[in-house]
């Protein structure tokens, strides 16, 4: 509407321009009269035109009466007065009406302009609204997504700190097992060192016992070095990845970091693992956590039995589908339906110290890795916990 | 004779940390043999010379108290050194109390693990002449007659001939024909030596 406003503050002007032009055609006819015998019929109608085409349909009008008045005064006999004779009567009403015709139609043609460009400035006006309002819905929708992203983002990062504080619990769990993996390769080193100096410092020293007590000394070394290694990478700080994982390797040094622990709770473990298994692609931490948790929630589940062997095996297989299988067995006390069916829920634990975010955590794991994970129970005689998983080629495909 | 050179039994789940003991072991003169597990020391040939046994209390299966509990059940008196990476008190009283000689801390400091492997060959030696002295002083009281036994247990009961004969209802000269024979029989320099090996024969046999 602002667009309009000076149109208005110019009515004065618009009005004005009707006697100037009218005024104007007077002074022309007078000075042209002498060359053109009465050109007022030309310079009036030429007045309420422009009139009109200036001022519009209001000025016009008093542009047409100002004229006739003019014209019937200064130029249709008797000249000088408002009078008129009968026979010039018709002419000056043609001249008249011709008049109010032009002025009416260039105002209707001016009208009809404005219309248009008024209609073609509201169109812009509005198409810039318009374009301003979806940049900003754009703009909020970006914001929007933003937002989601960094939720995601820090869903993400809540989840892998999560994991890895239950990784940390569990391995809290595993202390003296963990201590007892470091202390053996130092003794071995130790023990090594020791016969390697009581062989040099004899009378004759004995260099072959010697070196191969220093061998065994640094194989010891070595592998102290790698059990810690493989603790610290268990407790570091990162983002998952996504790699091609070696299952069986996997479960192998779960059970060699468990197996201490296992001797300490009469626990048989065995692995029987398919030699031909494929890589699955993920990040092979986490699922050293499942395994992990799995096994150390079936020696949990045979801490007490007396009445059979505590076996746990760990199996590793290709199903028929293709997907690769693994089951955690154990010979503990079993699972009841009730306990079975909030199994997988955060918190649910059925032990004292127990946080009860294992086996939700393993679950939550397994299907980032577009695997599932379930569990068999016959109360009484064990359990099978197992997960399935996409092969790496599968996953690629 | 070799077989009666001292041999000291390693037994650790550990392959690295068996060998240096044994290495260790073998490095200060004496033999020694290494088995990865219990069942597999049960299984081998043991000698009979002074031995003892070094044992890892933790191992996947039978543990080293196990072990321990398993032979003397069976009346296998071996000298036993423990070496554990974490002992515990309940473990370590359970084990003295079978009869442990020493508990050494993982990593072992091998003077204090030659130490214990000296004085429980030592100890098996004692235990073991010992052992086979019993034996034979057994062998000796075995061989008595039914009657000639009877007599001894009344003469180191304090009995004088007469009286024996009394309560046997025979006559002194045939008790003193059976004391003659029971002297004669265990070895006896006198009648304190007799009464000494009775003594010692029932406190095994207790």
């Amino acid at each position: 509407m602002n667009h309009f406003a000076p149109r208005r503050s110019n009515a004065l002007l618009r009005y004005g321009a009707a006697p100037t032009f009218v005024v104007a055609a007077l002074y022309l006819s007078f000075a042209l009269r002498a060359s053109f015998g009465n050109p007022a019929w030309f310079f009036f109608p030429a007045a309420v035109i422009a009139a009109t085409w200036i001022g519009g349909k209001g000025p016009g009008g008093v542009a047409v009466v100002l004229s006739t008045l003019t014209v019937q005064y200064y130029f249709v006999p008797p000249i000088g007065s408002l009078g008129i004779n009968r026979h010039d009567l018709p002419y000056f009403l043609i001249f008249v009406v011709c008049e109010a015709l032009a002025s009416w139609v260039i105002s209707w043609r001016k009208d009809a302009e404005d219309a248009i460009r008024q209609a073609r400035d509201e169109l812009e006006v509005r198409v810039a609204e318009r374009t301003a309002e979806l940049k900003d819905a754009n703009k909020a929708l970006l914001a929007k997504m933003d937002e989601q992203q960094r939720t995601q983002e820090d869903l993400q990062s809540t989840r892998t700190e999560l994991a890895r504080v239950v990784r940390i619990t569990t391995i809290g769990e595993l202390t003296t097992s963990i201590a007892h993996e470091v202390n053996q390769p130092l003794a071995a080193v130790v023990a090594n060192a020791d016969a390697c100096v009581a062989w040099l410092s004899l009378q004759v020293p004995n260099l072959t016992e010697a070196r191969a007590a220093a061998e065994r000394a640094i194989q010891g070394a070595t592998r102290a070095s790698e059990v810690i290694a493989r603790i610290r990478s268990l407790i570091n700080k990162r983002p998952p990845e996504r790699i091609p994982v070696q299952l069986n390797i996997v479960i192998e040094e779960t059970s060699m970091l468990a197996a201490s622990q296992a001797a300490k709770n009469g626990v048989t473990i065995s692995n029987e693992l398919d030699p031909n298994l494929p890589c699955v692609v993920g990040d092979r931490i986490q699922l050293q956590q499942v395994l992990f948790n799995l096994v150390m929630n079936a020696m949990e589940a045979m801490s007490s039995i007396s009445d059979r062997p505590r076996e746990l095996k760990i199996r590793s297989q290709v199903q028929d589908s293709g997907q690769i299988l693994v089951s955690v067995e154990d010979t503990g006390v079993g699972v009841n339906a009730e306990t079975m069916a909030r199994l997988f829920e955060p918190f649910f634990t059925t032990r004292a110290q127990g946080v009860g975010m294992g086996l939700s955590i393993s679950r939550s794991i397994i299907e980032a890795h577009g695997g599932r994970l379930w569990a068999d129970s016959s109360l009484g005689h064990g359990s099978t916990f197992q997960f399935a998983l996409e092969h790496a080629e599968a996953t690629r495909a | 004779m070799k077989d009666q050179e001292p041999i000291v039994y390693v037994i650790d789940d550990e392959a690295l940390i068996r060998d240096g003991i044994q290495s260790l072991i073998r490095s200060i003169g004496l033999r020694a043999v290494a088995f990865s597990s219990p069942s597999e020391f049960l299984q081998a040939k043991r000698f009979e010379a002074p031995s003892c046994l070094v044992l890892d209390v933790r191992m996947p299966g039978q543990s080293g108290l196990d072990l321990q509990r398993q032979l003397n059940d069976a009346d296998i008196f071996i000298p036993i050194i423990f070496i554990t990476g974490h002992a515990d008190i309940p473990m370590t009283v359970r084990a003295m109390k079978d009869g442990a000689m020493e508990f050494l801390p993982k990593p072992v400091r091998s003077q204090d693990l030659l130490d214990a492997v000296q004085k429980a060959i030592e100890r098996d030696r004692e235990q073991r002449k010992v052992h086979a002295e019993l034996t034979e002083i057994r062998g000796r009281f075995n061989s008595l007659t039914p009657r000639e036994t009877e007599v001894l247990n009344l003469v180191v009961a304090g009995l004088l001939n007469k009286q024996i004969a009394d309560k046997l209802g025979t006559s002194e000269l045939t008790v003193k024909t059976h004391r003659a024979r029971v002297m004669e029989k265990t070895a006896a320099d006198s009648l304190a030596h007799l009464v000494r090996m009775t003594e010692r024969l029932k406190a095994v046999q207790k």
